[in-house]
C-alpha cells in the first residue's frame, strides 16, 4: 500500500453520511459502468487523540469502569470516521449506505490511552462474491504519533447485499445452515428502542439504519436495529473482567437486532489450570425466538491469523 | 469429641497502599464514578503487588456519597480488576472515617486467623453525587408501581405537583442540626479560640509539606496516575500566609469578627479513591512482598454534638486518650502524628482540648491535661488541607503513607517507630489508630 490520501484531521461522521447520500444518489444517474476494483489508496490521519468525555460516557453505557486504557469498542468508533472514508471514495466500487456489517475481527498489540496521540489508517481489501451480493474488508490500524508501533487492527468485513459484480467468483451454494438450539444462557439484555440513539451518541454512528423505525423504514428495514458494534462492546466490557495487554477477538453477526430486544448471552471461558484466563466465547440470541444474533471469541496474547 | 481450633490473635501488617490523585470537584474526575476510581486504584493496587489472579481474603471499601444502583460498589470494582472473581467483597460506610474503619476491621479479622490478606479502600465523587427524587415524587412513584388498574394508575399520578419534580441534592448537613460540617466546625473552633493565623499557618504547612513530599518523589509507590492527573489537584505549593490571609471567612460569619474560617483553611469537595494491600506477616512473606507497618489498634469514639455538649468533629479528642491508655502510650511515644484536617480549626481544636487541664480533668477524668505533641511530628508530608478529602478514600491515604512514613524511620530509641491516625467523621464520630514500623 503505497498511495495514500493523508487528512488534516479526524473526518466527520455526519459529513460522510450527507456525502454518502449524495454519491448513492450521483452514481445512480451518472455512473454507467460499474467500478470493479478497491481503491488502492490508504486513507490516514496523524495526531489524533481520544476524546475523553466520550470515552467516559461509552464505557459507562457499556457498564464498564471508565479507565485510562481505552476500551476496544471505542477504539472501533474512533477509527470509524476513517475507515468511512475509504467507502465513501468517489471510486469505491460499493454503496455505502444499506451495507450489511457480517463481522469484526480485532487484535490489540499494546494498550492504548486516552492521552496517547495517535495516528489512524484505513484502507479496503479483499472484494469478494458473496452468495447474496458483494463482500469487502475494511483494515482500520491504530499507530502511535511518529507511526513507528502498530497497537490496534481492526478488520469489519461488508457486504453490500443485492451488489452483484461482474468478474467476482462467488459460491454457487449457502453455506450449509446448521440448526441453532440455544444453550443456558449466562446473562440476559433487555435492549430499548433508545439503544440505537444511545450508542449513535456516544460512538458518533449516526446511520438512519439504528435511529428510529421511521429512518430504517426508509432504507428498508421494518425497524431500527441495534449496532452490531454496541454488542461488541458491551460484551467486551465484561469479557474477560480485566484485559491483558495483548488481546484479539472477533464477532459474526447472524441476523440483525431489531428493537427492541431481549438478547440471551452464553459465555464460556477457557482457563489454564491455575486458574488464568485463555480465552471466552460467547454466543448471543433472541431470548423470545431462539434465532441467533451473534457469536463470537475473546483470547489472550497475539492473533496468529492476518 | 472434637472442638474447633482458632489460631488466636496473630499480627495484621501493611505492604503497602495505592491510591490515584484527589481532584477538587468538576476537575478531573467531573465525570468519573465511583465505581471509575476505585476500581482505577484497586487495578493500580493489584499492578503494583503482582496481585493478578490472586484471591484476597476479603475487600472492603466504601463511599459516602453513593447511588443507590452501587449497593455492591466494592464487589463490582473487584469484579472489574483482574483479581481472581472469588475474592469476596463488602461495602460499608462511616461517614470521613469509612477507610478507617475498613482497615482496622479487615485487620481484625487477619488478626484472629479468618482471613490472610485484605484490601480496604474507599472512594468518594462530589462530582458524580447521587441526585434523588424528591420525597413527594418517590412516594408517588412507590404508589404508581402498587396500582393494579389503568384508573388507580391516573389518579396516582395525578398527585404530581410542581414542587414534587425539583431534585434532592446531597448535602454535608447535619440532618439533626440542619448545620453544614463547616458552621459545626465554627463553633468549636470559636470555642476553643482558635486564631485565624493558627489556621492559616496550618494550611500552609499542609501545602508546603505535601509539596515537597511529591518533590522527593514521595508518593512515586503510594499512587498511580488518572485522568492525566498526576499530583493532587488542591496542591497550591506556591501558597503563602498573604495569599491566605485575603480570603473571607466562608463559615460562622454569624460570628462576626470571630469568624476565622476561609476556604484557604477549610478542606473543599474532592473527588478521588484509595487502597491499601494487609496481609498477615505469613501471607506477605510467601510472596516475597514487603512488609511497611503493623496494624497496633484501633477505636472509634462518638460524642454528643447534638445540642452543642461538645463540637461535631471532636470524637477523637476522647478516643485518641481511651486507646492510648489501653496500649499504655502516651503522646510522647509517638513519632509521628496524622490528624485529618477536615479544617484547620479541628486538629487545632483537638490539640487544643488536650493541652487543656480543665478538659483533661473533667471530660478525660485525668489528673490534669492529656498532653501536647511535638508539632513537627504532625502531617509532615501534608494532610487534606492540601491533598483534598473525598470522603471515604482519606482513611485510605492516611494509612498507607504513615505506613510508609514508619517504614523509611525504621528505629526510635530501640524501638519501631510508632505514628497515631485520627479521623473526624460526620455525626459527631471519628476513628483512632496505632501503627508500628517493620
Amino acid at each position: 500500500m503505497t498511495a495514500e490520501t493523508l487528512l488534516t484531521e479526524m473526518p466527520s461522521l455526519s459529513k460522510l453520511y450527507v456525502n454518502a447520500a449524495a454519491t448513492a444518489a450521483k452514481s445512480r444517474l451518472v455512473r454507467a459502468e460499474p467500478v470493479l476494483a478497491l481503491p488502492a489508496r490508504a486513507i490516514e490521519v496523524r495526531g489524533v487523540s481520544a476524546d475523553l468525555a466520550k470515552v467516559t460516557e461509552f464505557a459507562h453505557l457499556m457498564g464498564e469502569p471508565a479507565r485510562d486504557v481505552l476500551p476496544s469498542g471505542y477504539l472501533h468508533a474512533f477509527v470509524f470516521p476513517v475507515a468511512m472514508s475509504v467507502m465513501v471514495q468517489e471510486d469505491f466500487p460499493l454503496p455505502l449506505l444499506g451495507m450489511i456489517h457480517l463481522r469484526n475481527d480485532v487484535e490489540h498489540l499494546a494498550p492504548v490511552l486516552f492521552s496517547d496521540e495517535l495516528s489512524v489508517r484505513a484502507w479496503a481489501r479483499d472484494l469478494t462474491g458473496h452468495r447474496s451480493g458483494t463482500q469487502v474488508q475494511i483494515v482500520a490500524e491504530i499507530h502511535n504519533a511518529d507511526g513507528t508501533e502498530l497497537l490496534w487492527r481492526g478488520v469489519s468485513t461488508y457486504l453490500a447485499k443485492g451488489v452483484f459484480l461482474p468478474g467476482l467468483d462467488k459460491p454457487t451454494t449457502a453455506a450449509a445452515r446448521v440448526d441453532f438450539i440455544p444453550p443456558a444462557p449466562t446473562a440476559q439484555w433487555r435492549l430499548g428502542v433508545d439503544t440505537g440513539r444511545a450508542y449513535a451518541a456516544v460512538s458518533g454512528d449516526f446511520n438512519p439504519i439504528h435511529l428510529s423505525v421511521l429512518s430504517a423504514k426508509a432504507l428498508g428495514l421494518r425497524r431500527s436495529i441495534a449496532h452490531g458494534m454496541y454488542a461488541a462492546a458491551r460484551v467486551l466490557a465484561t469479557v474477560p473482567q480485566s484485559k491483558p495487554d495483548t488481546f484479539y477477538w472477533d464477532i459474526a453477526f447472524d441476523s440483525p437486532m431489531f428493537l427492541p430486544a431481549t438478547v440471551s448471552l452464553e459465555v464460556v471461558d477457557h482457563r489454564t489450570d491455575d486458574g488464568a484466563w485463555l480465552s471466552s466465547v460467547f454466543t448471543a440470541w433472541d431470548a423470545r425466538t431462539a434465532r441467533k444474533y451473534f457469536n463470537g471469541s475473546v483470547s489472550a496474547g497475539r492473533s496468529v491469523i492476518d | 469429641m472434637t472442638t474447633p481450633t482458632t489460631p488466636g490473635i496473630r499480627k495484621a501488617v501493611i505492604v503497602g497502599g495505592n491510591r490515584i490523585p484527589f481532584a477538587r470537584t468538576g476537575g478531573a474526575y467531573a465525570h468519573s464514578s465511583n465505581q471509575d476510581m476505585l476500581t482505577a486504584a484497586l487495578d493500580g493496587l493489584v499492578a503494583r503487588f503482582g496481585l493478578a489472579g490472586e484471591q484476597i481474603g476479603e475487600v472492603a471499601a466504601g463511599a459516602v456519597l453513593k447511588h443507590s444502583r452501587d449497593f455492591n460498589l466494592t464487589r463490582e470494582a473487584v469484579l472489574g480488576s483482574a483479581l481472581a472473581a472469588t475474592t469476596p467483597a463488602y461495602d460499608l460506610q462511616q461517614a470521613c472515617a469509612t477507610g478507617m474503619e475498613a482497615v482496622i476491621g479487615l485487620s481484625n479479622k487477619i488478626k484472629l486467623g479468618q482471613i490472610d490478606s485484605a484490601i480496604a479502600g474507599g472512594v468518594d465523587s462530589a462530582s458524580d453525587a447521587p441526585i434523588s427524587v424528591s420525597e413527594g415524587l418517590r412516594a408517588i412513584l412507590l404508589d404508581l408501581n402498587r396500582a393494579k388498574t389503568t384508573g388507580q394508575k391516573l389518579k396516582t399520578l395525578s398527585r404530581i405537583r410542581p414542587k414534587d419534580l425539583s431534585p434532592d441534592a446531597p448535602s454535608t448537613g447535619e440532618p439533626r442540626t440542619g448545620l453544614s460540617m463547616g458552621e459545626h466546625q465554627a463553633l468549636t473552633t470559636a470555642q476553643w479560640k482558635i486564631s485565624r493565623e493558627a489556621q492559616d499557618e496550618l494550611a500552609l504547612a499542609s501545602h508546603k509539606n505535601l509539596a515537597a513530599a511529591y518533590d522527593r518523589n514521595f508518593f512515586d509507590d503510594l499512587l498511580t496516575p488518572f485522568r492525566g492527573l498526576s499530583r493532587d489537584s488542591n496542591l497550591r505549593a506556591d501558597s503563602s500566609m498573604e495569599k491566605l490571609a485575603k480570603l473571607k471567612p466562608v463559615f460562622g460569619k454569624s460570628l462576626g469578627d470571630a469568624a476565622t474560617m476561609t476556604a484557604g483553611n477549610s478542606t473543599p469537595l474532592t473527588d478521588g479513591a484509595s487502597t491499601v494491600l494487609l496481609a498477615s506477616e505469613a501471607w506477605a512473606a510467601a510472596r516475597e512482598l514487603p512488609i511497611l507497618a503493623d496494624v497496633v489498634d484501633g477505636e472509634a469514639g462518638a460524642v454528643d454534638f447534638v445540642h452543642g455538649k461538645d463540637g461535631l468533629l471532636m470524637a477523637p479528642a476522647f478516643a485518641v486518650p481511651r486507646l492510648l491508655a489501653r496500649n499504655g502510650l502516651t503522646l510522647a511515644d509517638f513519632d509521628y502524628f496524622e490528624i485529618h484536617e477536615a479544617f484547620a480549626g479541628t486538629v487545632l481544636s483537638t490539640l487544643a482540648a488536650w493541652e487543656d487541664e480543665e478538659f483533661g480533668i473533667t471530660r478525660l477524668g485525668l489528673d490534669g491535661a492529656f498532653g501536647s505533641i511535638d508539632r513537627s511530628k504532625l502531617n509532615v508530608n501534608g494532610s487534606s488541607l492540601a491533598a483534598g478529602h473525598p470522603f471515604a478514600a482519606t482513611g485510605g491515604r492516611l494509612i498507607a503513607t504513615l505506613a510508609k512514613m514508619l517504614h523509611e524511620r525504621g528505629q526510635v530509641d530501640g524501638r519501631p517507630a510508632r505514628g497515631l491516625i485520627s479521623v473526624c467523621a460526620a455525626g459527631g464520630q471519628g476513628v483512632v489508630a496505632i501503627l508500628e514500623a517493620r
